[in-house]
């Protein structure tokens, strides 16, 4: 793996933010370490930790709806925040 | 419900391969746009310093958070705010879908500027031309031919938070006041459904621009996205790379 999973940060979001129930969003090269992302963040927080099965295009494609499932908190791989304008130009 | 993005930047050693630089010198390159993927744009300090002996200009495209870096949807003629013309852009990074976004925003140009792509990860050079796309190119033409002549137009609008362009779409109506507009909404653009709604002549995205230039053979009736619906008659009559493929 040559890209930095950053899973120190990851886990002191969690452990800052308190979240009960966290969400991992993956970009498509990532997915396959879904379990191991998982697996570290459950070992080293008290959080539930959900897997996002969907796309993840780009910071524009979150995934809507989460805190019906009691979601508290996304972790969105590989990509950095995205700063919306009207329109596409 | 609190987001945190992280970027996983690149571990690795970020510099440029030799074939990138004979290239640069081979072809007399001068002044370059550099850009590159969130995982490799704040670590290239090296890749300058390979450069030092070219005028290396960059910008920092609307969406981004970055100098350097470049997302997919920066695919629009102007969008990357660059001030000085360049002899070649050259991006930094694995994959094709951000320096594609490059050679779609030079559809409307008279003049194509060369994509050199510099992969750090492989530790090789690709070099991306308007011909990559040319299928696609003439599928849009096609498609804002369409737009035109259509009278029944439907509007496809994304409800992801990044996405969500309803209220940039209205403007559509005071310059097409000939035209019926219905608009529908959706997340993942569903492509199985379009057959369902046979009243529509032709679709305009509002959703990520990418899907109007990649997914253009999704949409039997043809697609075009709102920035280039709203300037459709203009850019079918201009000297343009799209309009002599």
């Amino acid at each position: 793996m040559t890209y930095n999973q950053e899973l120190e940060k990851a886990i002191v979001e969690i452990k800052e933010s308190r979240a009960k129930r966290a969400c991992i969003q993956l970009p498509d090269g990532m997915k396959p370490l879904a379990k191991e992302i998982v697996d570290a963040l459950k070992t080293q927080t008290n959080a539930e930790i959900i897997i996002w099965l969907g796309s993840n295009f780009g910071a524009c494609d979150i995934p809507l709806s989460l805190e019906s499932l009691g979601i508290d908190l996304l972790l969105s791989w590989g990509h950095s925040s995205f700063r919306k304008k009207e329109g596409w130009s | 419900m609190k987001i945190r993005f992280l970027e996983a930047p690149y571990d690795g050693e970020v510099k440029l391969c030799k074939d990138t630089l004979d290239y640069l010198k081979e072809n007399n390159i001068k002044t370059i746009g550099l850009y590159a993927s969130i995982q490799f744009a704040k670590q290239l300090n090296a890749v300058k310093e390979q450069l030092k002996n070219f005028n290396v200009i960059t910008s920092q495209p609307d969406r981004t958070t970055e100098q350097h870096q470049l997302l997919g949807c920066d695919c629009f003629n102007g969008n990357l705010n660059l001030k000085e013309n360049v002899d070649c852009f050259l991006y930094i990074g694995d994959g094709k879908f951000q320096p594609l976004a490059l050679v779609y925003g030079q559809k409307d140009a008279k003049e194509f500027i060369p994509v050199v792509c510099n992969d750090p990860i492989t530790n090789s050079m690709t070099l991306l031309y308007i011909n990559h796309v040319q299928k696609i190119m003439k599928a849009y033409k096609a498609s804002l031919m369409k737009f035109l002549t259509a009278k029944t137009i439907g509007i496809i609008v994304s409800v992801k938070q990044g996405q969500q362009q309803y209220k940039a779409s209205k403007a559509i109506e005071a310059i097409y006041p000939d035209k019926q507009f219905y608009y529908f909404v959706d997340d993942d653009i569903s492509f199985g459904q379009l057959e369902n709604f046979p009243f529509v002549e032709t679709w305009v995205n509002t959703a990520c621009p990418r899907i109007g230039f990649d997914d253009q053979q999704q949409f039997s009736k043809g697609v075009i996205n709102l920035s280039d619906a709203l300037q459709a008659n203009d850019l079918l009559s201009k000297a343009s790379l799209m309009n002599t493929l």
